[in-house]
């Protein structure tokens, strides 16, 4: 083990690994007030990278800034750089629709499209890609399997998305995001809305998907954080706090707040 | 002890009295639409027979039917709602999706407000102007266009109404997946909204299917058969309005008939709209 005393937040082990996204300076506003300030980090490729922190503080915000999806919502502005595999990605010549195939997003509560389960995968592949029937049905089977639904539904792909349970939803929506064969898959708290057992499924799917994808993942639950992630990043308060490799978060942290945080004295 | 048993006695006192007043309340909304409903039955459906539905109006004291007032409201309704949907969905769907943050859609909100709560026969007057005197003579189609107008702020409020029902989660999700705006809302968004959006239009035929006061202005009336939009033509509700004022017996029965015929579309249309919604809700 070498000697951690750098003070470089991203001094994580990852300087063999090719960072599939960097965020430079990154500064995030809410109409006046400053939601993140000064984000840098790098997520490695095919890894479990989480964010951690109380409620707040921009963990949210920060994954949301990867995809632009804030854009949809006005008064909602981010300066700096996030670079995907070295392109800012920031730019305003980004072609956000294009963007968005390659970093998929899963959100809290499950969001199937009000139609079938067969469509609801369908759907996304069809916007980009032109494909005959038969390798449409070979696609959305794919992606059931991949997202670990695909018995349980196999035999009502016709029937409405939104007939299954919360669990079962919810990997629709990753077999979804995985169809469109994506690069990064975002996880806005996946699992909060699940039973224990839907969220050990989730949680299963994870770990299978990083040999594959570049996965960051929000969560609330610091268990789960310690469970699925490679690299954890504490924030808080809009800032972030410690980007170590996880293990090292969870058992000497070099920040005193990490170590609050972590050991519940606060958030 | 005894303080706490008599405040409860009197709490329970007063919910019984406001209780009793909420049901008499009730009791009388109710009672004055069975009371139309029954008198409307009791009168109408005695004069229902095939001949109101094959022959013309007549003249005073002959018999006849409803014909060419059921073909004309029929033909002004449908244009009326083809003509008003489209708009008011694209209006609708701009103030929910697109300018969903823009000061412009409380500006359209506020005057469609306005609009929706507008005497109908303002909006028939409305149109006399615009269409009536300068193409001369009363027309069908200028009809048709007074009841688009009532049609209009219907929709748009339906529409934007159960599009802002949508949870933003689904459209976030349709943008995540790479879907460009316009199809998000096609294909998601209207999707979600579909059933509360028929229902709109719905009530907006209900709503116009019984508007007398735009077409006096505008379609007038006409005693014979008329398929010509560029002339005037008949309704029911008009028929009705001129049968019922009449001294002839015959009319005053048809006028009754007319009012059963309207009356039970318009509850046929509202049944099926509150099935719509009903199915809704049940998700």
């Amino acid at each position: 083990m070498k000697p951690m005393l750098s003070t470089d937040l991203n001094a994580v082990d990852t300087t063999v690994e090719k960072a599939k996204i960097e965020v430079k300076d990154l500064n995030f506003y809410y109409g006046q007030s400053k939601a993140l300030k000064n984000i840098n980090l790098s997520l490695p490729e095919r890894s479990v990278t989480a964010f951690i922190g109380p409620s707040g503080c921009g963990k949210s915000t920060l994954l949301r800034v990867l995809n632009r999806i804030y854009e949809l919502y006005p008064k909602q502005s981010a300066e700096g750089q996030v670079l995907l595999d070295g392109k800012n990605i920031l730019d305003r010549s980004q072609d956000l629709n294009l963007l968005r195939t390659k970093i998929g997003m899963v959100f809290q509560k499950p969001t199937p499209f009000p139609m079938s389960i067969y469509e609801n995968i369908a759907f996304g592949v069809r916007l980009y890609e032109k494909i005959s029937k038969a390798e449409m049905d070979n696609r959305v089977e794919l992606a059931l399997k991949r997202a670990a639904l695909w018995n349980e539904v196999k035999d009502k792909l016709n029937a409405s998305g939104l007939s299954l349970s919360g669990g079962q939803q919810q990997r629709l929506c990753i077999a979804r995001t995985v169809a469109v064969k994506p690069e990064v898959i975002l996880l806005d708290e996946p699992a909060s809305a699940l039973d224990p057992l839907s969220t050990a499924k989730i949680e299963e799917l994870i770990d299978e998907l990083q040999a594959e994808y570049t996965i960051v993942i929000v969560t609330h639950n610091m268990q789960q954080a310690a469970r699925v992630s490679r690299q954890t990043a504490f924030m808080y308060l809009g800032e972030l706090i410690e980007f170590d490799r996880t293990e090292k978060i969870f058992t000497s942290p070099r920040e005193k707040r990490t170590q609050d945080y972590i050991t519940g004295r606060f958030g | 002890m005894s303080t706490a048993s008599s405040l409860h006695q009197s709490r329970k006192r007063k919910n019984g009295v406001m209780m009793a007043l909420c049901v008499i309340a009730a009791g009388i909304g109710l009672a004055w639409l069975a009371l139309i409903l029954g008198a409307l039955l009791y009168k109408g459906l005695s004069g229902v027979s095939l001949a109101v539905f094959t022959q013309m109006t007549p003249p005073p004291g002959d018999a006849g039917g409803l014909l060419n007032a059921i073909y004309g409201s029929i033909v002004m309704t449908i244009i009326g709602i083809l003509v008003g949907t489209p708009i008011g969905v694209l209006a609708g769907t701009y103030m929910a999706e697109y300018g969903r943050f823009s000061k412009l859609t409380t500006v359209v909100r506020f005057i469609n407000d306005i609009l929706l709560s507008a005497p109908s026969i303002i909006v028939g007057l409305f149109v006399y102007e615009l269409m009536v005197r300068p193409m001369g003579h009363f027309s069908a189609i200028a009809g048709a266009v007074a009841l688009s107008i009532l049609v209009i702020p219907v929709v748009v409020r339906t529409t934007e109404d159960m599009l802002n029902l949508v949870p933003n989660a689904l459209r976030e999700a349709g943008t995540a997946i790479g879907a460009p705006r316009w199809v998000v809302i096609r294909s998601v968004a209207y999707r979600a909204a579909m059933s509360g959006i028929v229902t709109g239009i719905l009530l907006a035929i209900a709503r116009i299917s019984g508007e007398t006061a735009p077409l006096l202005f505008t379609a007038l009336n006409n005693q014979f058969w008329s398929s010509n939009l560029n002339a005037p033509m008949a309704s029911l509700p008009v028929t009705i309005f001129q049968f019922a004022l009449s001294p002839y017996e015959e009319w005053q029965q048809l006028a009754w008939t007319g009012a059963l015929i309207i009356t039970l579309t318009v509850l046929a249309l509202s049944i099926v709209a509150r099935s719509l919604t009903g199915r809704r809700e049940d998700r």
